[in-house]
């Protein structure tokens, strides 16, 4: 039972890690709390319902169209609101301070604009079911795909942010926006990109959702809620501690609740955010690990 | 004299076609009701809404709702309550008292059910409720509300272990939401298991946005229990199935509470939903019911697919009731009220009668999912297919 309960933690804190990295870019490089991650999500997860019902594509497609539908939402938000307003500090503190009620609104839009096309029925299709037994762990082909695909992300958001000149980039937009400019940094490219890439992501964790879960306009709310967790737990806007605090959410989930009872979940999430928030309010990894 | 006979004429002329106009446009009859299109019940009220909307359909293209001899078209005025029962009661005072409806539909769910039977009382508006389940309604003072459901948390319980023990059910594990329809049941449920000499070998809760049920499962398993009770709602049933699948779940009888009658369990969990039973107490394969195969085939085509067999069954027969007691009654409250608590009307789900507030007629049942079917499984008087143990995921 330990090996299955490590894969089963495995797997939610892949996806808490996912769902978080895409929320934590966001709020990282342009200092907005998107409070509709979770509903970009639910449109990925659309994505994947239509294109399997409709089309019969394979959700590993859908990941790339509900990438793309994502990325392209993301940029035009960026480019037709987000840029103008981060043109001057006041109007960028503004937007910064206001960005909660923004995205909400977006979530809102969202979830009716869905309800309206779909209605608010659940919906669901079946893509690799099977069980593979891997050693003494029983695995369903689609959480297999799931945790491969999360673990890739995560990996590979990780490699370009060490590697790669735009995550250099990157990653001196988190630290300090207005002296990225001063070096060179084309800030704007940055959070254009990175924006695009967020809702990318979001929408990616939709598709690898909706292979388990059943779909409708309201699942999002409670992924954005799961991202908004783990990237306190984190440290704001710090990627590699976001990730690895999906992965401690995960396991104190699934081991606390085999050591005490499904019904203390919330206690457990919960009274971990609260404790974190009051013990180490820059995240539980601090500074010491944080990507520079 | 000429110039004022023409006028005379043209005036009776006019009157006579204003009058004949008038005739067919007092026509339409104003049915309202609320539902919950957006909050936390908003998934399942497109099933509500789409059975009441065919009915209307199917009504109208017949020539009109029969208001005591009466043909008249009928028309909905709706609100969304947000799934929040002070604004449905807000909503349902409107629709009596400013928009001066002549009939009421139920809104959905068992909260919102219940806030409403004083308002109607107070306003003396007779409403036949449909997708509310609980023991309180028993609690509802009877007079201007009736609930056709038959899944009532204390005869369900009874009838479920008389079903496990009728099919040499030994032992069960049970795992319940905490929502207050899975715990009521859990609390009739678990007497009349014991009652029937049934070992309850694991019973654990579990909340409603649990995202993980390995721990759970894994539990029920170790018991090695004859039967796999998850109480549970649609979110979670998807997520049980998946992971019962997952994990082998070896017991033959495995139920999952509300979720596998709508159509979306079945597309998404494939051969996993076969055998698995749940609640429900219609089913179009039963022949006794003609009307039930009927309604099934005009839904699918309508919507293109199969209707909810609890929600969208129910709101669909609180119509149909509706309509043969106006076709008797017309639309004097009152002689409405009188006929509903007293007529015998059928239905999808074969005939319905009330005493109080509860129909007395319609069995508790459950329903098992056999080669893409929902199949009745119990009571034996109207079953449709026998149980078939599950073997496989």
């Amino acid at each position: 039972m330990a090996a299955q309960l490590f894969f089963a933690a495995l797997c939610s804190g892949a996806l808490y890690a996912l769902v978080a990295l895409g929320l934590n870019l966001v709020y990282g490089t342009l200092r907005l709390l998107n409070i509709a991650h979770g509903d970009l999500a639910m449109i990925g997860a659309y994505v994947a319902f239509v294109a399997f019902s409709t089309f019969g594509l394979a959700p590993p497609v859908s990941m790339v169209l509900a990438a793309g539908l994502c990325a392209a939402m993301g940029w035009a938000l960026y480019a037709g609101i987000f840029r103008r307003l981060f043109a001057t500090p006041e109007t960028a503190q503004r937007l910064e301070a206001n960005s909660l009620i923004l995205f909400y609104g977006v979530s809102v839009i969202l979830q009716n604009v869905m309800a309206l096309g779909f209605t608010s029925t659940a919906r669901g299709y079946s893509y690799m079911g099977e069980v593979w037994r891997i050693g003494p762990v029983m695995a369903s082909g689609n959480r297999l795909l799931m945790l491969g695909t999360a673990l890739a992300i995560c990996l590979g958001v990780l490699l370009v942010l060490r590697f790669h000149a735009f995550g250099w980039s990157l990653r001196a937009v988190i630290e300090r926006r207005e002296a990225a400019g001063i070096v060179g940094v084309n800030v704007d490219r940055v959070q254009g990109i990175t924006i695009a890439l967020g809702f990318a992501i979001a929408g990616v964790a939709g598709v690898l959702v909706s292979m388990t879960e059943q779909i409708t306009p309201f699942m999002g709310f409670p992924l954005t809620i799961a991202a908004f967790v783990v990237i306190v737990l984190g440290g704001l806007g710090n990627i590699f501690a976001g990730i690895v605090a999906g992965f401690v959410l995960g396991f104190v989930e699934t081991f606390g609740i085999a050591l005490t009872s499904a019904t203390y979940r919330s206690i457990l999430i919960y009274g971990l955010f609260v404790t974190v928030l009051l013990l180490r309010p820059q995240g539980l990894f601090g500074k010491a690990i944080q990507v520079r | 004299m000429r110039r004022f006979t023409k006028a005379a004429l043209l005036c009776a002329c006019m009157t006579s076609i204003a009058q004949s106009v008038f005739a067919d446009e007092a026509g339409p009859v104003r049915i309202g009701y609320s539902m919950s299109l957006t909050g936390i019940f908003a998934q399942a009220a497109p099933s509500q809404v789409n059975a009441y909307t065919l009915w209307a359909e199917e009504v109208n293209a017949a020539g009109g709702l029969d208001v005591a001899g009466e043909k008249r078209p009928v028309e909905f005025i709706s609100y969304d309550d947000q799934s929040n029962p002070a604004n449905a009661v807000r909503i349902y005072e409107r629709l009596i008292t400013e928009d001066k409806v002549d009939l009421l539909a139920a809104p959905w769910s068992t909260p919102i059910h219940l806030a409403l039977a004083p308002v109607l009382s107070r306003y003396q508006f007779p409403m036949v409720g449909n997708t509310a389940a609980s023991v309180q309604l028993r609690e509802v003072a009877p007079g201007y509300i009736w609930f056709p459901t038959a899944v009532i948390p204390d005869k369900l319980g009874v009838e479920l272990a008389k079903l496990m023990k009728s099919e040499e059910i030994t032992s069960a594990a049970i795992m319940a939401n905490v929502s207050p329809l899975s715990q009521e049941i859990k609390t009739y449920l678990i007497p009349a298991l014991e009652a029937e000499g049934i070992t309850v070998t694991m019973s654990e809760n579990y909340p409603p946005d649990i995202r993980d049920m390995t721990t759970l499962i894994s539990q029920a398993n170790a018991g090695s229990p004859d039967a796999l009770i998850a109480l549970s709602y649609p979110a979670d049933t998807f997520l049980f199935t998946g992971q019962a699948k997952e994990l082998g779940v070896k017991a033959p009888f495995v139920l999952a509470l509300v979720g596998p009658t709508i159509d979306a369990y079945q597309k998404a969990m494939g051969t996993a939903a076969d055998n698995v039973v749940t609640v429900g107490h219609w089913s179009p394969k039963q022949e006794a019911w003609p009307k039930a195969k009927i309604f099934f085939d005009a839904y699918s085509a309508r919507y293109g697919e199969a209707p909810d067999a609890l929600d969208s069954a129910l709101a669909y027969m609180s119509l149909e009731i509706l309509e043969q007691a106006v076709a008797v009654a017309g639309l004097d409250r009152e002689a409405l009220r009188a006929e509903i608590a007293t007529a015998t009307f059928d239905t999808i789900n074969g005939p319905v009668k009330f005493e109080g507030v509860e129909n007395t007629v319609t069995p508790t049942s459950f329903l098992q999912i056999q080669d893409g079917s929902l199949e009745l499984i119990w009571p034996q008087a109207i079953r449709t297919s026998e149980f078939r143990p599950k073997t496989a995921w």
